[in-house]
Order: structure tokens, then C-alpha cells, then sequence
């Protein structure tokens, strides 16, 4: 009897154990990583084994994307896997091909997993109810990104000490949270490992609606003043302002005056207070040099290193479960 | 049972419940069709002159009714014939025992001329089931820029005028179209959405809409309008109806605006009586319409609306789609949903089940009240008398029966009922004396 597919789709609905294990796993791969680049190790990626030799992984990529898609290629190509890469322009999706028909091309050719970002909403989960590999949302128009999640959390986790102490800490999320998957899975996952979240941005981009967004052990909370939420507040999230969605007037000019991560917001946070921004970073809006280059408080370029390790682990988990184990004892053992 | 497309003959219904909320009758007789006509009624037992060669089916325990009527459904042809044809279109409401639907203009190309008003009459008269009565565009193209031919189509037949499908954006445009109406003494229908309010939407705006990440369609876009064409039509007096109400804002509208003496009316569909925007949860393609499913607080207020008389017709807004379309991510999946054929076991579920109403005011809202909407009713369509067209629906309200949507006789299956248990039934129907269910 076949297993039941697994697949990557959202973080809404996972358990703390799963998603506590998932962040496990990628801060297993990111000291892996780490030990590749450290000269005092004797170890580096020509060494490691292939756990996924012998598989093709189709990142499917119908919506733009820099960091996600190269992250997902190292990720895959480190762990032995070949890539094939697709894109809207200079594919059928182009002739009009839906999503649908696009993942059954791609199925039928026997990739054995599927990487999907697409600007629908809910196209993730279309492509895993139309294909029988696996699949993994890389972000689904405004629903969901949930290895955006998984990389936030581990990078969190890492700065706190632990997973376990994430446990009443409060998150700010900052900007156009109507519009962005990242701050849809950031708030699932934090609910769920009991940090408390505040939405935070103007009432044209953070509806009240988002307070029901979900009920998990941390609470959700809408912030129409970025100053009184950051009080007290022991992350931050910045979001970058689509501006592309700013076409229909919801944004006004005085954008970066009340809701900037200016220098001046910057010098009133504590010193051990970190900036997550999950890129690109629209500078001079959402928020300043200082604080994106800051040495020790900005995680942006840490955010992109957890990236490919949050992508390994997942592929691991969906493609590899049982050469899980020794490939684990490997990351154990360098670490 | 089979449609039988025999000969019109005598038929005689025995002993069942004859409902006529047209003129108050609620009593166990019997009742005679016979050259297309009613030829007799009677409640005293064993009162009709007895004929020899008639058919006669025993209704006991059965409800016997004027034909059903639905004021608004899609048959999509022209141009849509892969999702629905006036011929499958009409097989889909004859086997939920509608025998007169009324078909809105949005084809390709749009019911906005007396010929393809005729072109309409002569399909539905060559499939030879349900009748079919046309609501023509009430301008051009549906496009809201100028008026369309209304006086030819009223005389070609038209009952209704409506852009449904769009509501008349401009107040100036809306304002010529009351006035045409008013003068042909036909209603309009309006498809009340406010679009500034709903550019990108495709679900109710709300906890779920947010939480899948999928643009919301607020219910104030539908109660604008509404406000709006009630406020230019108190100096015209046109009938004014408003479709498939899905706001508990709109139903507060309308009452007040009866209470005042307007001449406004308002439609529900079944499922605005029974889902709320839960039911777009795993991004369901199936729970998408305009307007969208709302909250179970609206459920509630249409529910109310419908128990006062706020809201004195219901009507499917049958909209059939293929499967590749419904198939299509969630955000560009079409809006619509199927509902001849599962209509009255959901209305029954969503009214008459819930104790907000009961058999005879369920009758009236998809008889009489819809004749009169569409100003049929002077032919009799709609009521139960002698002399009157033989169009009769028998409903069994006990028969409990599973929703197949494979079993559709619609070419489409879009509704989120498959596997429904329901409760009551269409088990026969007549137009003008012939059995088409």
C-alpha cells in the first residue's frame, strides 16, 4: 500500500510538533551550512552525501521571484537533486495554459516533486489535488507562505535560544499584511509555537478581519499606530510595501512617516530587538539603511542562509523520510 | 419517471393536496386536465364527472400545485452552449418540476433585440418542456451606455428587463431605463453591485476571505445600489425588483422601503438561504457566486425577510459552468451556481424545515408571486383554476432523496449540494396538460 502524498501547503492547520520539527531540522541544515563555510572544519559539500540523488524537483515558478527560487535550487542541488525550472514567460502558462493543466505536464514527465509559487490564491492546493507527487507552496498569491515561515521561525528561534522560548514573546508584523502570504504564515506559525502577534500598518492594509485570522495559543492583535505597537514588542517583521498593489490608491504618501522603520524608530528599539525583512526591501520606504545593514540587529541576510536550509529540510521531510535518519546523524556529527 | 412527450390527454389527479395560494384554497381534491386547460376542480369527494379514457394518478399525501415558477435562471444560449443549452436548460427545470422559467439576457451575444427574444421563444418551444419567458437587456450590449430596443422586445414578448449579470452603474442611465419600464409596464430587474466596491473580489469580505488570502466583495456594494434605485425610482413608480438579495442590509432596505410604499420587491436564492462563506473554505470553486455566499447573520435576515414577505419571491439564479471552468484557481473560477433540479428540497430545507414558513407560503413564493413579478399572471400561469392553463406541479414533501449531480440532467454540475440528504420533491409536472416530469 502507498503511503498517503505528502505535500508542503500551508502552515495554518500544523501541529506545534510538526512545525517544531520542521524548524529543528532546518537549524540542523543551517550549522551544516555553516560548517561548510568554516575553515576549522575538515568538512565541506563535496563530501556530503546525496540523499536525493537521483530525483528532479520542478520549480515551477509562474510569478516572479529572486530569493525563493535560487533558494530552492541550492537547497535541492545541495542535497543531490536536479532541477528543472520553469517560468511564466517563455512557458504555456504564457498561450494561457491554466495551472491546473501546467502541474499535469509536469507530473506526467515524473518529476518527483513539484515547487509551486503563483499569484493565485489557493493555487498551491490545486496543484496538489490535480498531481500525485508531492508539492510545496513557494507562495500562493496572498495565502500562504509557509517556508517563508519556517525560515522566520527558525531564524527566531536561533535568536532567542530556542524554540520553546518563542513562548509569549510578542511579534510585530509591519506593512501591507492584506496583500502578503509571508504575513499570513508568520502569524500561523507564531500563534501556533505561542508568541503574540501585532498586525500592524494602515486600516487600508490591515482590515480588522485579520484579528480572526487564526485562534492557536498566541493571540492577534490589529495595530493602526506603529509606535504604540512597537512598545514592547520583541521582534519585528517588516513587510515590503507592494507597491505594484499600490495601484489602487490604498497607500498614501506619508507611508514611510507612520509606519518607516526610520532611524529615528530604529534608535528607540533595545539593541537585542531583531529586524526581519523578508526581501526584496523597498529602502527609504519601509525601512531605512540603518536599521536593514544594521550588524547586529538586522537578520535580512541570515533570513536568506535559513532559506536554503529551511528548503532542504523540508524537501527532506517530503522526498526522504527514511534516509532522514542517517543523514541527520551526519548533520549531528559536524555540528 | 421519465418525461413522456405523448399527446396532450385527460388527466386526472386524485386526491391530493391542492394548494392555490392565488386564491386561498388549501383542501384535499381532485383535479382535471384536459386540452391543455384545467377542465375541472373539485373538493367534494367523488364530485367530477367521471371520464373513461382518462389517466389518472393518485395524489394522496402528495401536494398539488400551480406550476412552479423561477423568475431567474441562465440557459446560456447563444454562445455558451458548452455549459448550457435552452434545451438541457429546460430538461434541468422540468426534472425539479419548475414549468416556467424566466431566462436573463447575459449570452453571447446579449438578449438586447426582439430577434433574438424570438430566437429564444422558438428553442424553447422546439424542446418542448418547461415554457421559457425572456428578460431582454435594458440597454445595448449590457453595457450601461444606452438604452436597448425595449418597446420591440415587449412586443416580441419580453416580460422583464435586466443587465443581470452587471448592475446599470450610471444613475442617469438607470433613471431612462425606470421610465422605459414604467411606460411598457414591465419590471426591472436589477443585479444590484456597486462595482468600485468590489474590483478584485471574489468572496464575501470577511474572517475567510482575509484568511485565504482572496479579495472580498462586501455586502454594502448590494445595498448601494439598492438605496440609489429605490431613490430614483419614488418619482418614475416603475416596478423595481431586486435579484438574488444576499445582504442582511439590503432585506433592512427593502422593508423600509415596502413600509413606504414603494413598488420594490426583492428575490432569494437557495443557496443564500443555506451557506454562508464557510463554504469557500479549501478554496471551493463551488461555493463561488455573485454576489457571494454571505454570513449567517445575512442567512438569518433573508431567512426573516422571507418569513415578513419582505422578500415574496425566490428564484434559482441557475448558472451553469463547465467543469474545466469551476476547475480554474479560485480567483478566476466563474461566479455561479446550479439550482433547478435541487431547488425546492433546499428551499423546503432552508424555510419550510426551519418552521420560518410553511407549505402554502413556499407554494405562493415560487408561483403566483413570481407570475405576478413577471406579469404573467393574467394568463393564469402561476394559479390553479378552471379554465386556467393546465400547468401543474405535484410535490411529495416526505421523500427523502439524495443530491447526485452526475444524475443532472443540466449539462453542468457547479454546486457544493452532491451528497446532500434533502427532504421533498417534484414527483410530477404538467405544462398545458402534458406530463414533462
Amino acid at each position: 500500500m502507498t503511503p498517503p502524498k505528502r505535500d508542503f501547503l500551508q502552515i495554518r492547520g500544523l501541529s506545534r510538533d510538526r512545525l517544531q520539527e520542521l524548524i529543528e531540522a532546518t537549524l540542523r541544515h543551517r550549522a551544516l551550512m555553516s560548517a561548510a563555510e568554516d575553515p576549522e572544519h575538515n568538512w565541506d559539500w563535496t563530501a556530503a552525501p546525496r540523499p536525493l540523488a537521483g530525483k528532479i524537483i520542478a520549480n515551477c515558478f509562474l510569478e516572479d521571484s529572486t530569493r525563493t527560487r535560487c533558494s530552492f535550487e541550492v537547497a535541492a542541488q545541495r542535497l543531490g537533486a536536479t532541477t528543472i525550472n520553469l517560468t511564466a514567460s517563455g512557458s504555456s502558462t504564457s498561450k494561457g495554459e491554466s495551472l491546473a493543466d501546467t502541474a499535469r505536464t509536469l507530473a506526467a514527465m515524473g518529476v518527483d516533486a513539484i515547487v509551486v509559487r503563483t499569484a493565485a490564491s489557493g493555487g498551491a492546493m490545486l496543484v496538489a489535488d490535480t498531481v500525485d507527487c508531492p508539492v510545496i507552496n513557494a507562495g500562493d498569491g496572498r495565502h500562504e507562505h509557509p517556508t517563508q515561515a519556517i525560515l522566520d521561525m527558525a531564524v527566531l528561534s536561533e535568536w532567542f535560544g530556542g524554540i520553546e522560548q518563542l513562548v509569549g514573546k510578542t511579534v510585530c508584523i509591519v506593512g501591507d499584511i492584506a496583500n502578503s502570504r509571508v504575513a499570513r504564515s508568520a502569524t500561523h506559525a507564531l500563534t501556533t509555537l505561542g508568541a503574540d502577534v501585532r498586525l500592524v500598518g494602515p486600516p487600508t492594509l490591515v482590515p480588522p478581519s485579520l484579528a480572526h485570522l487564526t485562534q492557536r495559543h498566541g493571540t492577534v492583535e490589529v495595530h493602526h499606530h506603529l509606535d504604540a505597537a512597537l512598545d514592547g514588542a520583541d521582534a519585528i517583521i517588516m513587510l515590503r510595501l507592494q507597491l505594484e498593489r499600490a495601484a489602487g490608491g490604498a497607500v498614501a504618501n506619508d507611508y514611510r512617516t507612520h509606519f518607516g522603520l526610520t532611524p529615528h524608530r530604529f534608535s528607540n528599539l533595545p539593541a537585542t530587538t531583531p529586524i526581519l525583512h523578508p526581501g526584496p526591501m523597498n529602502r527609504g520606504v519601509e525601512i531605512d539603511n540603518t536599521a536593514a545593514d544594521h550588524a547586529t540587529q538586522s537578520f535580512v541576510t541570515e533570513q536568506v542562509g535559513m532559506g536554503v536550509a529551511a528548503r532542504m529540510a523540508v524537501l527532506m521531510n517530503l522526498l526522504n523520510p527514511s534516509r532522514l535518519s542517517c543523514w541527520e546523524s551526519l548533520t549531528q556529527a559536524v555540528r | 419517471m421519465a418525461p413522456s412527450k405523448s399527446r396532450p390527454t385527460t388527466t386526472i389527479l386524485r386526491g391530493g393536496r391542492l394548494i392555490d395560494p392565488a386564491s386561498g384554497l388549501d383542501a384535499t381534491g381532485d383535479i382535471v386536465l384536459e386540452g391543455g386547460r384545467v377542465a375541472e376542480m373539485s373538493t367534494a369527494r367523488g364530485a367530477l364527472s367521471t371520464r373513461a379514457d382518462a389517466e389518472v394518478l393518485e395524489c394522496s399525501g402528495l401536494i398539488v400545485t400551480p406550476g412552479l415558477i423561477d423568475p431567474h435562471v441562465h440557459l446560456r444560449e447563444p454562445g455558451g452552449e458548452h455549459k448550457e443549452t435552452i434545451a438541457t436548460g429546460v430538461a434541468a427545470a422540468a426534472a425539479g418540476g419548475f414549468t416556467t422559467v424566466c431566462c436573463m439576457p447575459n449570452t453571447n451575444p446579449c438578449l438586447d433585440n426582439a430577434a433574438l427574444v424570438a430566437f429564444v421563444h422558438q428553442r424553447a418551444a422546439a424542446a418542448g418542456l418547461t415554457r421559457v419567458f425572456v428578460a431582454g437587456a435594458a440597454t445595448e450590449g449590457r453595457k450601461g451606455e444606452r438604452l436597448a430596443p425595449m418597446a420591440s422586445m415587449a412586443a416580441e414578448g419580453a416580460v422583464a428587463f435586466t443587465d443581470d449579470g452587471d448592475g446599470i452603474e450610471s444613475a442617469s442611465m438607470m433613471h431612462k431605463v425606470l421610465a422605459t419600464c414604467a411606460s411598457l409596464g414591465k419590471v426591472f430587474m436589477q443585479h444590484a453591485q456597486e462595482r468600485t466596491m468590489t474590483a478584485g473580489g471574489a468572496m464575501n469580505a470577511g474572517a475567510v476571505a482575509t484568511r485565504l488570502g482572496l479579495g472580498g466583495w462586501p455586502a454594502v456594494a448590494e445595498e448601494l445600489m439598492v438605496e440609489r434605485d429605490v431613490r430614483i425610482n419614488q418619482g418614475i413608480r416603475a416596478r423595481y425588483h431586486v435579484q438574488h438579495v444576499s445582504s442582511g442590509g439590503t432585506v433592512e432596505i427593502l422593508r423600509r422601503a415596502r413600509a413606504a410604499g414603494h413598488t420594490v420587491s426583492g428575490e432569494a436564492a437557495p443557496h443564500h438561504l443555506l451557506l454562508t462563506d464557510e463554504a469557500c473554505e479549501g478554496f471551493d470553486t463551488n461555493a463561488k457566486m455573485n454576489p457571494p455566499l454571505r454570513s449567517r447573520a445575512d442567512v438569518e435576515a433573508l431567512i426573516a425577510g422571507v418569513a415578513d414577505g419582505t422578500i415574496d419571491v425566490l428564484s434559482t439564479d441557475h448558472a451553469p459552468h463547465s467543469t474545466d471552468e469551476k476547475a480554474l484557481d479560485f480567483a478566476s473560477a466563474p461566479f455561479g451556481i446550479v439550482g433547478l433540479e435541487c431547488a425546492l428540497a433546499l428551499y423546503a430545507k432552508a424555510l419550510v424545515h426551519s418552521g420560518a414558513i410553511d407549505w402554502a407560503r413556499l407554494i405562493a413564493l415560487m408561483t403566483i408571486n413570481p407570475a405576478r413579478l413577471l406579469g404573467i399572471e393574467a394568463t393564469g400561469l402561476g394559479s390553479l383554476r378552471q379554465g386556467g392553463p393546465a400547468d401543474v406541479t405535484v410535490i411529495d414533501p416526505e421523500l427523502a432523496w439524495t443530491i447526485r449531480t452526475a444524475d443532472f440532467k443540466s449539462k453542468s454540475r457547479n454546486c457544493p449540494y452532491d451528497g446532500w440528504s434533502v427532504k421533498g420533491k417534484a414527483t410530477a409536472a404538467f405544462v398545458a396538460g402534458r406530463r414533462i416530469l
